[in-house]
């Protein structure tokens, strides 16, 4: 499902360069494109896997894209604000990776299973 | 030392005692503990003697007169104790002064001062009430432990309490104006309160001290509203002042003080004093009070605290005396009072209720007295019923203990071989409470009588002679059915024997208190009765500045103080009629009292029932007040919590409808928020 999401993504993305001329075609745009398709494909995956650290993953996959679109604003303005803030962000997610990673083990180990839905008590 | 100094001491003593073996009598000298409070009462007694020779030595003095007849304010007395601080006025010989300022009115006013009066009132009052204390705490230490000598549960806590009451009451006595009176007024209904409920454990007893101190709130609610009304019209609350008000008959501001409002002083005055005192209406606790400790009724329902509402009304005494209105009600209430608990007192078998209702009578003589002017010898009958009183409660206690608990005296008799120190100083005070010549309670209840016949109103005294005949019928009925006749032991007692020297010490003391205490109201005089005793001695002279201002207001005219030889031999008489009635049928003839029991059917249950008082009082105002409550609680059940559910129903249906939402999977909330997002770009899109 992914996989098809990703071509969808990936068709779409060619559609839209066609409509604006891969000929002048400004490096930005494409970046801007590929963490576009980066970012449906996280949250694609996010909303339809149960497995902690797929999801976990995916999480990590949309911050990737939102990484590109950051750089690629930066091509755009011409100037470096956008790299710098993506490293700053680079190094966060570098962080908070090994946070999350370490929240899923302990919940791995509180039941025994990666499956989400077995944390779904907060029921109202 | 100086009288500032003895003055707190006689209050600051007990209390420290008190806090003493509440703080320490915890572990290990727990059946110690009463010797602090022993200590602090006795020392409060040394004080309160020395206070009272420095009054007695100024009562001696003799002043220059002015040409009205009265002291001159500046002999040179006056002055050495304003260099202590202290205000002495030499017409009604009181010494006041502050002890600290409650609330400080800036200069202004000082009407929330602690301040303490000393005057004669006020020595009599502390010398019977710490002389009684003191016997009575001796008398506890051997009366609350059991038969081998162990302290009694809870023993430390009722030596705390006892020392509490001491304290409470001389502070009562000593105040110099009403909100320190309340104050005291209020302590002593708690000690009192306390003690009712010593044996918690017994629901009776727990009862009763509920029922005692919710009658008590009712007459200090009128106290308290007569205080208020003192405060409103006279703008202080300082005795003196407010005095001096009500002679000249002027309020705050110099206006005209009507004469109902004096009326309805002097009404709500006595509502307090009949709660405290227990008087007819308000009388319903006093006999249930007797469930707490045999030494607790002896001095606080005997003794000293229902003699409050006699002290504060004879303090009062110019307020009482300027409306005739107010006498009359006192003196009516007093009288009914006196005859109405007597007749009940004759049918009762339970001993210590049997004194309960002798003293609802006897503090209805004193009222009796107050009522019709003589306060002086109301004040007399205080103090000589303190003792013999006192006596014959704990007399009944020391019977009590040795037959383990049992007060009926259906269930033992005969006990004058085994208790003969009991049964001895128990038929003194028996004695001295029936009136026999020459003890104390004859001088000063035939005093009252006197006073009453001579007044405007002599039907209350044919109905006190009546009482007394009675007094004498029921107080006899109670020893030769205890002490005499063959001996009979309730189950569970092998043998009954005498008490230890804790117990049997004090009650030969107040013996000496019964026999000599009427000695002090008596002059010697070759003219009078039995040839050389006279009424109206030492002790009326002793009041005299103090009860002078408010007899100088009653309009009717009074007997002399002298003569009336004739009323003594009569109440002699009576005496005799009394207990030899008391001998004939429950010595001689032990059937008739039964068949008089039987014949007179329907009177003899009202009189056992005690004239249904508890029951009506029950049916009138218990029952429509509970069936009140019910409808409270029907109405907060259904209508405002009604209301209230409903106010709270509309939350419950907006979480209701929003439970759904709610899942608690990751994904649904994870869609929401991207919907949510897609939603929030896309309405920017459009606006775009």
């Amino acid at each position: 499902m992914d996989i098809c999401f990703a071509l969808v993504c990936g068709s779409s993305v060619l559609i839209e360069g066609g409509r604006h001329g891969f000929g002048d075609m400004n490096s930005a745009v494409g970046l801007m494109l590929v963490g576009a398709v980066l970012f449906g494909i996280g949250v694609v995956g996010f909303l339809c896997r149960r497995n902690l650290i797929i999801m976990f993953l995916c999480t990590e996959v949309m911050f990737q894209g939102v990484l590109l679109n950051l750089i690629g604003a930066g091509r755009l303005w011409n100037n470096l604000h956008g790299q710098v803030f993506g490293l700053f962000v680079l190094v966060i997610a570098a962080v908070e990776a090994g946070l999350g990673l370490a929240i899923v083990v302990m919940l791995f180990r509180r039941r025994g299973t990666l499956d989400a839905e077995r944390w779904a008590t907060m029921r109202g | 030392m100086d009288l500032k100094t003895l003055a707190i001491i006689v209050v600051a003593a007990p209390l420290l005692g008190a806090i003493g073996v509440g703080a320490i009598g915890l572990r290990g000298l727990r059946s110690r503990s009463h010797w602090l409070v022993l200590a602090g009462v006795l020392v409060a007694l040394i004080s309160a003697w020395q206070i009272h020779s420095r009054v007695h030595d100024l009562t001696q003095l003799k002043y220059q007169v002015d040409e009205q007849g009265r002291a001159r304010e500046d002999t040179p007395k006056v002055q050495e104790f304003a260099d202590q601080g202290i205000k002495y006025r030499v017409d009604t010989q009181s010494l006041s002064f502050p002890i600290y300022q409650w609330i400080d009115g800036g200069g202004k006013f000082s009407i929330f001062n602690v301040d303490f009066r000393i005057d004669p009132l006020t020595c009599v009052m502390l010398l019977t009430v710490l002389s009684v204390s003191f016997l009575v705490v001796v008398y506890s230490v051997g009366y609350m432990r059991d038969h081998h000598g162990h302290a009694e549960h809870g023993y430390e806590r009722f030596f705390a309490f006892l020392g509490l009451f001491v304290f409470s009451m001389c502070l009562l006595v000593l105040a110099g104006n009403f909100l320190v009176l309340y104050v005291g007024w209020e302590l002593v209904g708690l000690s009192s309160y306390l003690l009712i409920g010593f044996y918690y454990q017994k629901p009776e007893a727990a009862a009763a001290a509920k029922k005692a101190f919710i009658v008590n709130r009712i007459g200090d609610f009128g106290f308290g509203l007569a205080i208020f009304l003192i405060f409103n019209t006279f703008g202080t609350l300082d005795y003196d002042r407010v005095f001096q008000h009500v002679i000249a008959g002027t309020t705050l501001g110099g206006g005209v003080l009507e004469p109902g409002r004096v009326t309805i002083i002097a009404l709500l005055l006595f509502c307090g004093a009949m709660g405290k005192s227990a008087q007819l209406p308000l009388h319903v606790w006093l006999p249930d009070a007797m469930e707490g400790p045999t030494p607790v009724s002896a001095l606080i329902h005997a003794a000293t605290m229902v003699t409050a509402g006699v002290y504060m009304v004879a303090r009062c005494g110019v307020i009482f005396a300027s409306s005739a209105t107010a006498m009359t009600v006192v003196a009516c209430i007093g009288g009914v009072t006196a005859i109405f608990a007597a007749s009940i007192a004759l049918t009762q078998f339970d001993m210590k209720r049997i004194l309960a209702f002798s003293t609802l009578s006897q503090l209805g003589y004193m009222f009796l007295g107050l009522g019709v002017g003589a306060f002086d010898s109301a004040i007399f009958h205080l103090f000589t019923h303190a003792y013999f009183k006192a006596l014959l409660f704990l007399g009944a206690g020391s019977v009590m203990h040795a037959m383990h608990g049992v007060i009926d005296i259906r269930r033992f008799g005969g006990l004058r071989r085994a208790m003969p120190i009991t049964a001895n100083t128990f038929l003194i005070g028996g004695l001295a409470l029936a009136g026999c010549p020459l003890l104390a309670g004859f001088w000063s209840k035939d005093e009252i009588v006197h006073a009453a016949l001579a007044s405007n109103m002599p039907w209350l005294g044919w109905m006190a002679l009546v009482t007394a005949l009675m007094t004498a019928f029921y107080t006899f009925r109670m020893i030769f059915l205890a002490f005499y006749g063959r001996e009979r032991l309730p189950a569970g007692v092998e043998h009954a024997h005498e008490n230890g020297k804790w117990m049997t010490v004090p009650l030969m003391a107040l013996t000496i208190g019964a026999v000599f205490a009427g000695y002090v109201g008596v002059t010697m005089k070759s003219s009078g009765f039995l040839g050389f005793l006279e009424p109206h001695g030492g002790f009326h002279h002793f009041l005299a500045s103090v009860v002078d201002p408010a007899k100088a207001r009653l309009h009717a005219v009074h007997a002399e103080a002298h003569g009336g030889h004739w009323l003594m031999w009569l109440s002699g008489g009576l005496f005799l009629i009394g207990m030899l009635t008391a001998r004939y049928i429950y010595l001689r003839h032990p059937a008739i009292a039964h068949a008089a029991a039987v014949a007179s059917g329907p009177v003899h249950k009202l009189l056992y029932n005690k004239y249904y008082v508890d029951e009506l009082f029950d049916l009138a105002i218990v029952r429509p007040l509970r069936k009140l409550g019910a409808l409270c609680v029907g109405i907060d059940q259904y209508f405002i919590n009604g209301i209230l559910w409903i106010i709270s129903a509309i939350p419950r249906a907006v979480g209701f409808g929003l439970r759904g939402l709610q899942s608690g999977g990751m994904q649904s909330y994870a869609t929401g928020m991207v919907v949510g997002v897609i939603a929030i770009v896309l309405w920017v899109l459009i606006k775009a």
